[in-house]
């Protein structure tokens, strides 16, 4: 019942087919089964906690949640005795299924990766997190309840829904969200020393022939990509990092994707530039799922008057679009948003350090 | 690439301005048709000559601001259509569009164009019409009398149900009659079955935030319920004042008007009982009998300081929830440890 009552926005998923297709490798030769060398055993029934979390920092596995290295984030998870440790595969953006199809396809390697990871914390209670909205995930591919044995909790509610994912966990003590992604790289790391030379991304898009999620090396470009799916028509932009929060690649020929990547789609330009202007119908202020009021903090941002802007907390925004999602006049309050806090804490910044100047 | 810059997020909601304002214009379509079917030809006219000011003068404001006109807004011709429906079906023309006028020029472009407004432009036209020519405005003609399609039509005028209503009296029309909208009246508020399935349609598509409609008429039934300005029982005074009055009209077409209404849902749900207040306080103490559009006026006024409000008073309780869910967390480390 608790998604009924979030607010937020309901969205078309668009995963499908990428989601249900099989997960292939796309990988650069040059790059892949690289080793590091340690003298710790090849198997998790034989390591410590402290073990674990050595083999993460040699393998230099990141996590693709946060962009934390895993080992700093088991470290500190295992500091403040974590209770629950959850694997995160909530793509709740439209086209990403990139945490969501490793879990499926790649189930064996995700569950231990897990156990390996809750080993490292300190035993906390185990976890895997997917998205419940998942309207076009057919039957043929409905969710199991359990995967290697570990519980599925699906994340209910509207749009943004990762920012939630703690409310789910919080009576049983403090909880620790970590990537599938780096989970399966961790298993890896374990059980080969191999070391995080991928990462797993959704190629998707009207424009795409295949969508499909792939693990790629890390440092391939978006067009190497497009030509691996195959591109049904010319991409009217790129965007990288997942369709409601991601940025554009202005250069899809040298741009490296990452284990931040998550997504990389080539989207048609259709939408023709609208100028309307704002009617004032305060939907974004009804989606908000941070109850701000966009409608005033985007309109103190029009007149340059950015000393309003504490007033309506403008600091609680998680930038997930959904105002800009809504907006009848089509303005781009996320980005401006956006662009007014990084100017806000640049003046900070500038102030502050005219302060110690004159101290 | 893209001749401008996509900004996220790349997909977007289908929902436009554009269609918030077809929406409201497909809504009013039925009640033209109705005042087509009382009054002939007369009402369609009425409508096209305001439409025709208000999109004229729009256009003219545009220019003389130095902005680009765009025909994708069409907030113009909903304030156009708006505006003869709430009078008489034998307005002079130049009522009409002297209305409309004043409408999009001095209330609408003064104040900076769409969304910008103090003042609900279609309101206070009104109010400037019943201002100027009181007795055109309120001047009604029989249903299916047919006035002349052209110049005046000021012959065989009476005033209706609702001026009995405000001089205290209680009318004489058959009840079926009022249901079904057969009395004199103003061209496009007589309808009630049709304006509430108006306002249905409104809700489902959205176009009408359903919290300031929902206490405003909650208040105004309450009122008009308990206590009758007429000699006649609670139901009946309903019945009355609900098919006469411009209330029901002005709840569902102009209260919702996005650019006055208040943004958040608690000050619209407050917004909508004040404007129900000042309603039945001018019915009690105005000297007009359609006294809506004056109260939504003062209301209007109220709007950015309710935002304000329940804007200071949402600050104040996320503060609180953090600080106790905080505290909670602490007394429970505290426990474990």
């Amino acid at each position: 019942m608790a998604g009924f009552f979030t607010r937020g926005i309901i969205l078309e998923q668009r995963k499908e087919p990428a989601l249900r297709r099989k997960l292939r490798t796309f990988l650069n030769a040059n790059y892949a089964n690289m080793l590091f060398e340690s003298d710790l055993p090849c198997d998790g029934a034989e390591l410590f906690g402290e073990e674990i979390i050595e083999i993460a920092r040699l393998a230099r596995i990141i996590d693709e949640r946060d962009g934390m290295f895993l080992h700093e984030k088991l470290e500190k998870a295992r500091q403040m005795e974590a209770k629950v440790l959850v694997g995160d595969a909530i793509d709740d953006e439209p086209y990403v299924s990139s945490q969501l199809n490793p879990l499926l396809f790649l189930q064996k390697e995700a569950g231990e990766g897990l156990r390996l990871a809750a080993k490292a914390v300190g035993n906390p209670k185990i976890y895997f997190a997917i998205y419940k909205n998942l309207s076009d995930v057919d039957l043929k591919t409905k969710l199991p309840k359990k995967i290697e044995g570990v519980e599925i909790r699906r994340i209910h509610g509207r749009y943004p829904a990762e920012f939630r994912t703690m409310d789910d966990f919080d009576g049983q003590g403090p909880t620790v969200l970590v990537g599938i992604c780096s989970l399966i790289h961790l298993y890896r790391a374990v059980y080969e020393h191999r070391i995080q030379s991928t990462c797993f991304v959704t190629v998707a898009g009207r424009c795409v022939a295949n969508p499909t999620n792939l693990e790629v090396s890390i440092g391939m470009t978006p067009t190497q990509l497009f030509e691996r799916c195959g591109l049904a028509e010319e991409p009217g932009y790129v965007v990288v990092g997942g369709s409601m929060t991601g940025e554009v690649c202005p250069d899809p020929d040298s741009y490296l994707v990452g284990t931040m990547s998550r997504a990389v789609l080539a989207l048609r330009d259709e939408e023709k530039k609208r100028r309307y202007q704002c009617v004032g119908c305060g939907r974004c202020a009804e989606v908000c799922p941070e109850n701000l009021t966009p409608f005033y903090i985007n309109r103190y941002i029009e007149q340059g008057r950015y000393e309003e802007l504490a007033f309506y907390d403008i600091h609680r925004c998680i930038g997930c679009g959904t105002c800009s999602y809504i907006c009848p006049a089509k303005i781009d309050i996320a980005q401006n948003i956006k662009q007014a806090k990084a100017e806000m804490a640049k003046n900070r910044q500038k102030k502050e350090a005219d302060e110690n100047a004159a101290v | 690439m893209p001749q401008y810059e996509p900004k996220a997020p790349y997909v977007r909601s289908r929902d436009s301005a554009f269609t918030m304002m077809a929406d409201m214009i497909i809504a009013m379509l039925p009640l033209y048709f109705m005042a087509f079917y009382f009054y002939g030809s007369r009402a369609l006219l009425l409508g096209l000559a305001s439409v025709a000011a208000a999109v004229i003068s729009d256009l003219a404001c545009i220019l003389l601001e130095g902005k680009t006109p765009y025909f994708r807004d069409i907030s113009a011709v909903v304030t156009g259509m708006l505006l003869p429906l709430m009078m008489s079906a034998a307005t002079p023309y130049y009522v009409v569009v002297s209305a409309s006028v004043f409408a999009i020029v001095f209330v609408k472009h003064v104040f900076g164009g769409v969304g910008q407004c103090a003042f609900n432009p279609a309101a206070a036209g009104f109010a400037f019409a019943v201002s100027c020519w009181p007795a055109q405005v309120f001047a009604y003609p029989a249903p299916f009398s047919a006035p002349g399609a052209f110049g005046s039509a000021a012959e065989g005028l009476s005033s209706g149900p609702a001026w009995n209503l405000f001089q205290g009296g209680v009318p004489t029309n058959d009840i079926l009659d009022l249901l079904l909208g057969k009395f004199l009246g103003p061209m496009g508020l007589t309808n009630i079955v049709v304006l509430v399935t108006c306002l249905f349609y409104l809700l489902f598509r959205g176009a009408v935030s359903w919290q300031a409609p929902a206490t405003f008429f909650a208040v105004m039934v309450l009122a008009v319920f308990l206590f009758p300005r007429i000699p006649e029982t609670g139901p009946m005074s309903l019945v009355y004042e609900a098919t006469t009055g411009m209330w029901v009209f002005g709840g569902i077409f102009l209260l919702g008007e996005p650019g006055t209404l208040p943004k958040r849902s608690s000050s619209r749900l407050l917004y909508g009982a004040l404007a129900a207040l000042f309603t039945v306080l001018f019915q009690r103490f105005g000297q007009v009998e359609q006294t809506f559009a004056f109260a939504l006026l003062l209301t209007n006024v109220f709007g950015f300081t309710l935002d304000r409000g329940s804007e200071r008073l949402l600050r104040r309780l996320r503060r609180v929830y953090i600080a106790t869910k905080t505290k909670r967390s602490e007394k429970k480390s505290a426990q474990r440890a």
